[in-house]
């Protein structure tokens, strides 16, 4: 297959838009549109009221028709926003362009531009690119020789796109780059759909975040002592950890090591460091005024697809709302008359490792149901009528034994996360090792393969030039990762294809959702096309999946994010609070509508 | 709020038989690496450590060796030399073993004297090798008992994988620089005091 299976023609496009009133997390408002065609140079140029007449694109968008963008989700969004029907083929440059490049590195970037400069393609000045940018977001009206800049700049990257598209041609892994750019209108159709969240709260919290941080400073520092103002002061910590007898890990510079990994593992094993834990998440990662939400109320922010090493989805930490801490989540609320449901697979890794390895028992403990209790049976450490309720302990080992080698963990972080003995650490390990010789053989040639052939490739073409990644670690759980986010891309086209309402593609799940009268009937289609997605993934083998389903008026919960949630909550409807209005907010409280723990 | 988001259309083309785009995930099929045998030690297993026995007769190699204590070092004494220096070495029969983590490594059980009998250390370590074809051992020497206790592991643990190695290159790597060819070695010069 090549670009000569076109015969209805091979569009460019390109267009220049800005959000509704100009607000971040409204749809977009196209400006205009450029479309050229390949290779005769044949250019039509549009203006927005123009755009707003069609019914449709103004050229085929048949099965022999192929349109071809760079960020193509962008594209998508304004012909959605048109009410245009998609094109049946999708070629995105820039995802084409990260795949071929991703794990070198680029001095200009992954933009047009840095395309252009990869390939020696002549650019126009960065400078200009942004003062045009400018110039649409500004929204208008625009004067004529406005317009006409407008136009002209959208014109120059459509040309531009055609150098890149003569220099790329060669390079194209057909037809798995047409999938790629189905999934940019899969992602088109996400994040116009966003995720619906619940206002009252959200403004309460915005207005009021700053006499909020220093009541829980106040609350829960006052069993530590170690804030000055809204400071964490390390020395007092280190006198804390002291005073209580608890061993810190360090840095090798001999500093106390405060990243909130630390954190979080030491907040496993000494649960007195947990609530400070969660106040520390709290504030630094409380960035609630970039967080993009429309003014329907829902949290709309660019998913930024195949921005990751693996491929996976990228979107700000700040502008979406499963970005920040936990808690934060509990924002998350259907409309009326609505439900969402939370569909992940079940320990898609685990699942993964074994199917791709070919790993016979560990393929048949993913089926038993809990993959952990049948690691411990099949390396003889339980009874094999060993249950979740007669040997949770050890089961709880061998979980997070099986984590730990997910994550590329040594025996001594082992250790500390299941508070045992090194040698107990290591024996899980070593067992790991003898019950699953097959993933580790597969995963020892995993790592040859990076070392010696250059690259890792996951199952439809996503791949890794590893010439410069030697870090034992990302090379074996690459596979893993860049499986699990092809997963997700098919899920999300057969999803989004079948009339699905995704909202958001977090990790290994989906968040979608549906009227109530229609939700069970979306959930079970979802489970369905999620399990097929796994199928078409992993050769056959299935993954299951799990769901949690929320229906108004309760909202979404994450079960780490509770306790924080119901804190701040009560906060807001407290007069010790600065601001007087919020005090009188009492309807914030979460208390009466069931919380759905996820 | 939600009559902002139109009704999503569902696109009429057919997806591609998506299942035949799919790239195997075989690493390393086409590189040919492979792991090689750089270390063969020689000698009883260590108290924790579970093994097995090559249950194969072509896997044992009747052997004279020269142990030397002080440096833990053992050497092969080739037939005639150990003619020379019968005081300073042992007939022993050295049996393929293998650990739990695909470790190989030498047994070396001494052979019976003259009279056809073997010391009760060396007659209870011949015994454990030869259960450890069969099963999962660890051995423990018993000071009261002038023996070794076996421990015979109780789980369903999967049989050894075998490297595709036979005892010659077993051999080879596990005396590499250690065998005696004549009398001018220097670890004979010197148990002979003639340096």
């Amino acid at each position: 297959m090549g670009m000569e299976a076109f015969t209805d023609g091979i569009i460019l496009v390109d267009f220049e838009f800005h959000p509704v009133s100009g607000r971040e997390g409204n749809l977009p408002t196209p400006v205009c549109m450029v479309v050229r065609e390949w290779p005769s140079g044949h250019t039509q140029r549009f203006w927005q009221d123009e755009l707003q007449q069609m019914g449709t694109a103004p050229l085929p968008v048949g099965e022999r028709a192929l349109w071809v963008a760079y960020y193509a989700s962008a594209e998508m969004d304004c012909f959605l926003a048109l009410g245009w029907p998609l094109p049946a083929n999708l070629l995105d440059l820039f995802v084409e362009f990260r795949c071929q490049t991703n794990g070198l590195h680029l001095a200009h970037g992954n933009g047009l531009l840095g395309a252009l400069v990869y390939f020696g393609l002549p650019t126009i000045g960065g400078e200009q690119k942004d003062a045009m940018r400018d110039l649409v977001l500004r929204g208008g009206p625009w004067t004529l020789d406005e317009r006409l800049a407008i136009v002209d700049y959208c014109e120059s990257d459509v040309v531009a796109l055609a150098a890149l598209l003569l220099a790329m041609q060669d390079r194209i892994d057909w037809p798995r780059a047409l999938l790629r750019g189905r999934y940019m209108q899969a992602v088109s159709r996400i994040q116009r759909n966003g995720v619906p969240l619940d206002m009252e709260p959200l403004a309460a919290l915005q207005t009021q975040w700053s006499a909020i941080q220093d009541q829980l400073i106040a609350d829960i520092d006052q069993d530590y002592g170690v804030f000055e103002g809204r400071t964490f002061k390390s020395s007092r910590w280190e006198a804390y950890l002291m005073a209580h007898d608890i061993p810190w890990p360090r840095l090798e510079s001999g500093r106390l090591d405060m990243s909130d990994d630390t954190f979080r593992e030491m907040a496993r094993t000494h649960l007195e460091v947990s609530p400070l834990r969660e106040l520390r998440s709290a504030l630094s990662e409380m960035r609630l005024t970039n967080l993009q939400v429309g003014d329907d109320g829902r949290n709309r922010c660019l998913l930024s697809p195949f921005r990751s090493r693996t491929g996976r989805n990228q979107p700000s930490n700040a502008r979406f709302i499963f970005g920040p801490s936990v808690w934060l989540r509990g924002l998350i609320r259907p409309e009326p008359g609505w439900g969402l449901a939370y569909v992940d697979w079940s320990q898609q890794e685990f699942g993964i490792a074994a199917a791709l390895s070919g790993d016979s028992a560990m393929m048949a403990a993913y089926r038993s149901g809990d993959p952990y209790l049948a690691f411990a049976i099949q390396a003889g450490a339980v009874p094999k009528t060993a249950n979740k309720i007669s040997h949770s302990f050890e089961r709880e080992q061998f979980k997070a034994c099986v984590l730990a080698v997910q994550y590329g963990m040594g025996e001594a972080s082992l250790a500390a996360r299941i508070n045992q003995p090194v040698a107990r650490a290591r024996q899980l390990l070593a067992l790991h090792r003898q019950t699953y010789r097959q993933f580790w053989k597969w995963s020892d040639a995993a790592v040859d393969e990076a070392v010696l052939g250059g690259r890792l490739w996951a199952g439809f073409g996503w791949q890794i030039h590893t010439r410069d990644e030697l870090n034992d670690r990302s090379l074996r759980n690459f596979p893993m990762q860049a499986n699990g986010a092809e997963m997700l891309r098919i899920a999300s086209i057969l999803l989004t294809e079948a009339g699905i309402r995704v909202c958001a593609p977090v990790h290994d799940a989906l968040l979608i959702e549906a009227p109530l009268d229609e939700l069970d009937r979306a959930i079970d289609t979802t489970k369905s096309l999620m399990q097929e997605a796994s199928r078409i993934v992993l050769d056959g083998f299935e993954l299951g999946s799990d769901v949690k389903e929320v229906r108004y008026p309760d909202r979404y919960m994450d079960k780490r994010g509770v306790v924080m949630w119901d804190k701040v909550m009560n906060l807001i409807g407290k007069p010790t609070l600065a601001c007087p209005e919020a005090a009188r907010r009492t309807s914030l409280r979460p208390a009466t509508a069931p919380v759905h723990s996820l | 709020m939600q009559s902002t988001t139109p009704t999503q259309q569902a696109t009429a083309t057919a997806l591609p038989d998506l299942k035949s785009l799919r790239l195997p995930a075989n690493y390393g099929a086409t590189l040919g690496v492979k792991k090689l045998l750089t270390q063969v030690p020689v000698g009883r297993p260590k108290k924790p450590q579970f093994f097995r026995a090559h249950a194969a007769d072509q896997m044992t190699f009747p052997a004279m060796l020269l142990e030397q204590k002080e440096s833990r070092e053992n050497y092969l004494v080739t037939p005639d030399v150990a003619q020379e220096i019968s005081e300073l070495v042992r007939p022993v029969q050295l049996y393929a073993a293998i650990d739990r983590q695909n470790n190989v490594f030498l047994i070396p059980v001494p052979l019976p004297g003259e009279d056809g009998t073997r010391n009760p250390w060396h007659e209870s370590l011949a015994q454990a090798v030869e259960h450890a074809k069969r099963k999962w051992l660890r051995i423990t020497a018993n000071m009261n008992v002038g023996g070794y206790d076996v421990f015979e592991a109780e789980g369903p643990l999967p049989e050894p994988e075998w490297p595709a190695h036979d005892i010659d290159a077993l051999i080879e790597v596990a005396f590499r620089g250690r065998i005696i060819t004549d009398l001018d070695h220097p670890t004979v010069q010197t148990l002979l005091g003639r340096i």
